[in-house]
């Protein structure tokens, strides 16, 4: 069985109890007291001490405003037009996204990794076995979504388990399992993924029709490596939550790079015995 | 709408007044969260660049002493010259490799898997067959060289070491760490990296046997030694790969495309427009083409030809680094057709 997350955008209420809950199953230590100015999210990004993380994206609608304006209408966010054709520019869409590890399919950084440390364990998520890492960091450019990260003062590469621990006991991971609005979801992918397209129908039928499911190889440009396992709902282009539209296996140009290079090889080797002619 | 409201609205010729101004907001312009890169940049320093280079110049110096001694062309100082400079390069390679490591204790578990899809796997592979028959022809110049003295050893090693085979066995495996360097970068997802995965490699090998010959040449020249016939071979090998070399740094330009930008950025282009191709390239050309071939001309553009590999090596890590930092060349690179796709064929 392959278990996965499912991430509901839709429902998050960026209250960052995932964050926090990781944090503090996973014994992660602090990132420091940090201010972005950039918005109330200052934890910014997913890294190597946060494998869970919450973004807060500011999406202004840029309209202008005449008319009569609906305040409540305005906040809710409504899709029909609003009465005496008043146009909006003021809330907008406020949404959140708890971002985390993706456990691709075909992952990158597993590929990547030259001891043989990232795994996929048997509930298929990908781990790293923190014995055997060497921090070579090898992992971390190859990760197309930038989740793995070293950690400096340890020397090795971390990011989410998938609560591999939490797992083996059968509980569910700790950030799903202190989600209070169930955007974070966990349990089997053939069942998520079910799960996934029936709300993206019942969002569509309400009149969100930007609502798509991403990470399934189909749908939601992840097909370069095969789907992830951690599933998101998004009512936005991918980049808008920083992440890539298409993702791409960079170990699949290897063997066409062992290719040219002994192509080369062979060419320079020639030049080189040429040169010894008189 | 209350008054005070209303009258803004008028005032503002219709924009409603807010602290949040979106659309001033220059970090809301791209679509990317707040600018923050949506990869992580490798946090190699100082260390792999100068393996690459050290390492290039390895491959390269095996490639020529061993092509010399197939054509039959016994040269001793340069086969002494190249056997040492094997080894040295095969000593200090896994050292700046160890020394990048996070937990260097543990650099033996590279050695518990071998994964021909990893190029960090197949190069420490590649380092340690290619070091090991280093060590072996090393230890047989230094029994011919009479360092080791006339002892039992010496004459064990002189008779059990099939000097010729080794090379031939050690060049494939040389080669290869001269040119999966290359690979090691592109197989990743930096867009400027892995935008250049065809001629990452042959660029990289190029470069080392340019870096290669060019030392080979510095030694002969300031010992005085080498037959002449060598350094003939030397400096018409030279020539042609400088040429090889430009062609395809300016192939490797123009497939980056967009991507290739960071490295005429104001903190690489020094690099790479100074150090790479001005300083390794356009002037070494300069001296080797032009009239006769000097001692001294010899000399300075093999020196030149060495410290701009060296600085062509740092400017690709140094440019990798902005482009991964750089959300919009990711986006770009990761949103269809540039990033590789698994049907393109060399």
């Amino acid at each position: 069985m392959a278990t996965g997350f499912l991430t509901d955008t839709t429902v998050c209420i960026g209250c960052k109890a995932c964050e926090v809950a990781c944090k503090q199953w996973n014994q992660l230590p602090a990132d420091g007291y940090e201010f972005t100015g950039d918005s109330y999210d200052n934890t910014k990004q997913l890294s190597g001490t946060t494998w869970r993380h919450v973004a807060f994206i500011e999406n202004p609608k840029k309209r202008r405003l005449t008319g009569d304006v609906d305040l409540v209408a305005l906040a809710e966010d409504v899709t029909e037009p609003l009465p005496g054709g008043a146009e909006l520019d003021a809330l907008g869409r406020w949404a959140f996204m708890s971002d985390v590890c993706k456990h691709c399919v075909a992952a990158p950084c597993q590929q990547a990794c030259p001891t043989g440390s990232i795994i996929r364990n048997e509930f298929d998520n990908v781990y790293i076995q923190p014995d055997i890492c060497n921090g070579c960091g090898y992992c971390v450019p190859a990760c197309p979504y930038g989740v793995i990260t070293q950690v400096p003062n340890d020397g090795r590469a971390f990011k989410c388990t998938l609560c591999y621990d939490r797992q083996i006991d059968g509980l569910e991971p700790a950030c799903a399992k202190a989600c209070p609005t169930n955007s974070i979801q966990f349990g089997d992918v053939e069942d998520l993924k079910v799960i996934a397209e029936r709300r993206v129908q019942e969002l569509q039928d309400k009149g969100y029709t930007q609502a798509y499911v991403w990470g399934t190889p189909e749908v939601g440009g992840t097909g370069g490596i095969n789907g992830n396992h951690s599933k998101f709902i998004l009512m936005d282009e991918p980049e808008t939550y920083n992440l890539p539209k298409h993702p791409y296996l960079p170990q699949e140009k290897v063997k066409g790079g062992v290719i040219a290079g002994a192509i080369a090889a062979g060419v320079l080797g020639a030049v080189v015995a040429l040169a010894f002619r008189d | 709408m209350s008054e005070a409201t209303r009258e803004s609205v008028q005032q503002s010729n219709g924009k409603v007044e807010t602290s949040h101004h979106p659309e001033t907001d220059p970090k809301r312009k791209d679509k990317n969260y707040y600018g923050i890169p949506p990869i992580k940049h490798a946090h190699w320093t100082w260390q792999i660049p100068v393996y690459f280079w050290i390492g290039g110049i390895g491959a390269g110096t095996h490639l020529f002493s061993t092509v010399a001694q197939l054509l039959g062309h016994e040269d001793e100082a340069m086969k002494r010259v190249s056997r040492y400079t094997v080894l040295v390069t095969m000593i200090l390679s896994p050292i700046f490799l160890i020394w990048d490591l996070g937990r260097p204790e543990r650099f033996f578990n590279m050695m518990r898997i071998l994964k021909l899809r990893s190029p960090m796997s197949t190069q420490s592979w590649s380092l340690i067959i290619f070091g090991n028959f280093a060590g072996l022809l090393a230890a047989r110049q230094a029994a011919e060289d009479g360092l080791l003295g006339r002892n039992v050893l010496s004459r064990l090693l002189l008779k059990l070491i099939p000097e010729r085979l080794l090379s031939v066995l050690a060049l494939p495996f040389g080669l290869f760490v001269g040119f999966n360097t290359g690979n090691l970068i592109s197989a990743t997802s930096v867009p400027i990296w892995a935008r250049n995965w065809a001629l990452m490699a042959p660029t990289f090998l190029a470069s080392g046997t340019s870096t290669a010959l060019s030392w080979l040449s510095l030694v002969l020249h300031l010992t005085g030694s080498g037959e002449a016939k060598t350094l003939r071979a030397l400096h018409r090998a030279e020539k042609a790969t400088i040429v090889i070399e430009a062609g395809l740094i300016a192939a490797s330009l123009v497939r980056m495309n967009r991507w290739g930008k960071p490295l005429f950025s104001k903190s690489v282009a020094p690099l790479f427009v100074g150090g790479a191709l001005l300083s390794g390239i356009a002037a070494p050309a300069a001296l080797l083409f032009s009239g006769k071939e000097t001692r001294g001309k010899s000399i300075l553009s093999s020196l030149l030809v060495l410290a701009g590999g060296l600085a062509f090596r740092f400017a690709l890590i140094k440019a990798g680094r902005i482009s991964a930092d750089d959300p919009e060349a990711y986006f770009t690179f990761a949103s269809g057709e540039s990033a590789p796709q698994p049907e393109d064929k060399v």
